[in-house]
């Protein structure tokens, strides 16, 4: 499904890479964690991907479903069912989720010749995504991210997710900030829109988000580069160990 | 060389003298007096304070002159411009000039007047009121307005009575031969506790160049509680001087909301005026321009007893190389204690070439009030306008929904349901203009 392919980035504009080869391959079906330390890019990564106009791409390529995106607009990626969960969901006064969530449904209905939602019909399939993140539906009525919480912001990046219903989700740094209850609710709707059909990429400090929502990959992500891939047993042992045996490594061969 | 300029008069800038044709011994003197005032008070230039950011001497190049009203027969089917709501309770003005066939008043509660002045000119609200309260230092305008009306909106609502139906003041301007010069006025007294709302409207029918100089005065006596929105679609080349002004009586509300959309020189000098204790007032704005569109506000709000609240919503979208200017003053009196005012003024610039200037001018004499200000001038974050991209929005699309979402908070204030809509129609193009 997505094939990241030696993928070096940097800040448009600026000289400094942040990406320096990175490879990434993700089947349909599969839940991937990447794990990095802060400032080990893997924020820059979803970003990236996403299309995200601040970063320029430099060397490699992104192939969704075989086809190169890595030039696409945003919203060209979006119609194609890319979909990223911002560690930060940006307020947007003024304009309610509902409204949001209708424009972006039918604008990528009708980027894929799929029907378009009459207002009618779109009510009644928002109102049954609600309860992916046990929302009430004046929720629907209230500004995007507009003085929620913490912790409804990031439902809400789930809950836009549940509507869109994306072919491959990034998740950014979406269990920072989550007491545990709100966590639980959080995961509990990842795992509810997980099918054998979409893919969902989890980016993530901490081991937490893990035992909650099971990978079946784990990446460590540092200086720009996934160094290691495993399973869950790696993060397990990112837990216990930390990221120091990895900066050591890479000491060693002059990276770091 | 400078003397003789300082000297230069409104008078010496219209094509033709000013003549009055008034019908009522009210308005003959209030034209009598107008033409004194334009004879002592000399043009504004750009040396004066209020007139530093905009320059009015395309009044001087065009060389205004009386309309020339054969045209006013022949402006066609209009009645898209009438509110459902207002379907009986209209007067249309065409050029300044009252129009009987267009106008329907029919729907109101007793000794209720919305009319043409002309026929209610010996009316004793009129001999009180008119002009009263439009008498400044230094002005040119609402004098030039003064002497030159012949015509005029007269609203009067008795003691305990209210108008359910909006009155809708729609004024029109046709594509004359000449450039002309037009000057609506409008007197709304109401009495203790009468409740009314009022829709004033200017609209250029085309896209000719004219001087449109309204004079608005609300008296709003006791308990009086009135909304007055006023929206400028005036013709994208004409000239706009407006001078709408209210006084209230204890415990009167007068909600007014100012929505500028044409005119490629708009001057509004709105000015409330506190006269007795615990009043309350909105004097809001909604700019939308671009090309090369200047809208200047330079409002007054006036607190001379205790116990008021002003409230004051500013907001501007400038596009291409469209200019604005705000400046708003406060002023409260030395015993005016316990007032509550709040203004706010917030820009947003589409382009790389628009220009904004606000200024707040807050003048407090008394020393137990909350009076706050803020001005913020930005452009779209670029946060925002990714989030919705990165939905599946273009970023076009993403763009006009964040102008949108800006500009809705004024509109969304208008009580009334068509003149909403239309608002929301004329946010919406001027958004997706491209």
């Amino acid at each position: 499904m997505l094939e990241i392919k030696n993928l070096h980035a940097k800040v448009d504009g600026e000289d400094i890479a942040i990406l320096k080869g990175v490879n990434l391959k993700v089947n349909a079906g599969e839940i991937h964690a990447i794990m990095g330390p802060n400032g080990s890019g893997k924020s820059t990564l979803s970003k990236v991907v996403s299309g995200h106009p601040e970063y320029e791409v430099t060397e490699g390529e992104i192939l969704f479903n075989g086809e190169d995106i890595t030039e696409m607009d945003a919203d060209e990626r979006a119609h194609l069912g890319l979909f990223l969960a911002f560690q930060y969901p940006v307020e947007v006064p003024g304009i309610t989720n509902r409204t949001l969530l209708r424009e972006a449904f039918n604008t990528i209905a009708r980027a894929n010749d799929r029907e378009e939602l009459d207002p009618l019909e779109f009510e009644d399939y928002i109102e049954s995504k609600l309860e992916v993140i046990d929302m009430k539906d004046e929720f629907l009525n209230r500004s995007i991210n507009t003085g929620f919480s913490g912790g409804e912001k990031k439902k809400n990046e789930i809950f836009q997710m549940a509507v869109l219903n994306p072919v491959l989700s990034f998740l950014d740094e979406t269990d920072s900030g989550l007491d545990i209850d709100a966590l639980k609710v959080v995961s509990d709707g990842v795992n509810k829109i997980a099918s054998a059909d979409n893919a969902i990429v989890m980016i993530t400090h901490y081991q937490r988000l893990l035992n909650y929502i099971k990978p079946h990959f784990v990446h460590v992500m540092m200086n720009g580069k996934i160094i290691k891939s495993g399973d869950i047993a790696l993060a397990e042992a990112l837990e216990a160990n930390g990221y120091d045996q990895y900066e050591k490594e890479l000491a060693v061969d002059g990276e770091a | 060389m400078s003397e003789v300029a300082q000297k230069e008069t409104m008078l010496s800038f219209i094509d033709g003298e000013i003549i009055s044709n008034a019908k009522t011994v009210a308005i003959k003197a209030i034209n009598v007096r107008g033409q004194v005032a334009l004879e002592e008070t000399p043009f504004p230039t750009r040396k004066d304070e209020d007139w530093r950011f905009i320059d009015m001497s395309a009044i001087k190049k065009n060389k205004f002159s009386s309309v020339n009203d054969s045209n006013a027969a022949k402006i066609g089917d209009i009645s898209k411009h009438f509110l459902p709501e207002a379907l009986n309770t209209r007067l249309v003005f065409v050029n300044g000039i009252y129009n009987e066939e267009l106008s329907s008043i029919s729907e109101l509660p007793h000794h209720v007047i919305v009319g043409n002045m002309t026929e209610f000119g010996d009316h004793d609200a009129v001999k009180e009121h008119l002009g009263n309260i439009t008498n400044f230092e230094d002005d040119v305008f609402a004098p030039f307005n003064d002497a030159a009306f012949e015509d005029a909106a007269f609203i009067y609502l008795p003691e305990e009575t209210s108008v359910d139906a909006p009155i809708h003041i729609l004024n029109l301007f046709t594509d004359a031969e000449n450039a002309f010069y037009a000057t609506p006025r409008l007197l709304f007294v109401g009495e203790m506790y009468s409740k009314a709302t009022i829709i004033e409207e200017h609209i250029g029918l085309a896209d000719n160049v004219y001087l449109n100089v309204p004079v608005t005065e609300f008296r709003l006596f006791t308990g009086a509680h009135v909304h007055h929105a006023r929206i400028q679609r005036d013709s994208k080349s004409a000239i706009h001087v407006s001078r709408p002004i209210a006084m209230l009586d204890r415990n009167a509300e007068y909600h007014s909301y100012t929505i500028c959309l044409g005119a490629k020189l708009f001057r509004n000098d709105p000015r409330v005026i506190q006269n007795d204790a615990e009043v309350d007032f909105t004097v809001d704005g909604l700019v939308l321009i671009d090309g090369d569109q200047i809208a200047d506000t330079h409002s007054i709000l006036d607190h001379r007893f205790p116990h008021g609240n002003s409230h004051q919503l500013h907001k501007v979208v400038v596009n291409d190389n469209a200019h604005s200017i705000f400046n708003g003053k406060i002023f409260v009196a030395k015993d005016a204690q316990k007032i509550d005012s709040f203004q706010e003024n917030r820009n947003l610039l589409l382009s790389d070439n628009g220009t904004v200037h606000t200024k707040p001018q807050l003048e407090i004499f008394a020393d137990d009030v909350r009076c706050s200000h803020g001005a913020t001038i930005g452009h779209l974050n670029n946060d925002e306008v990714f989030y919705l991209h990165s939905r599946g929005l273009t970023e076009q699309k993403s763009r006009e929904l964040l102008v949108y979402a800006f500009a809705l908070e004024s509109v969304e204030s208008m009580e009334v349901k068509s003149v909403e809509k239309l608002l929301l129609n004329e946010v919406i193009k001027y958004t997706t203009r491209d």
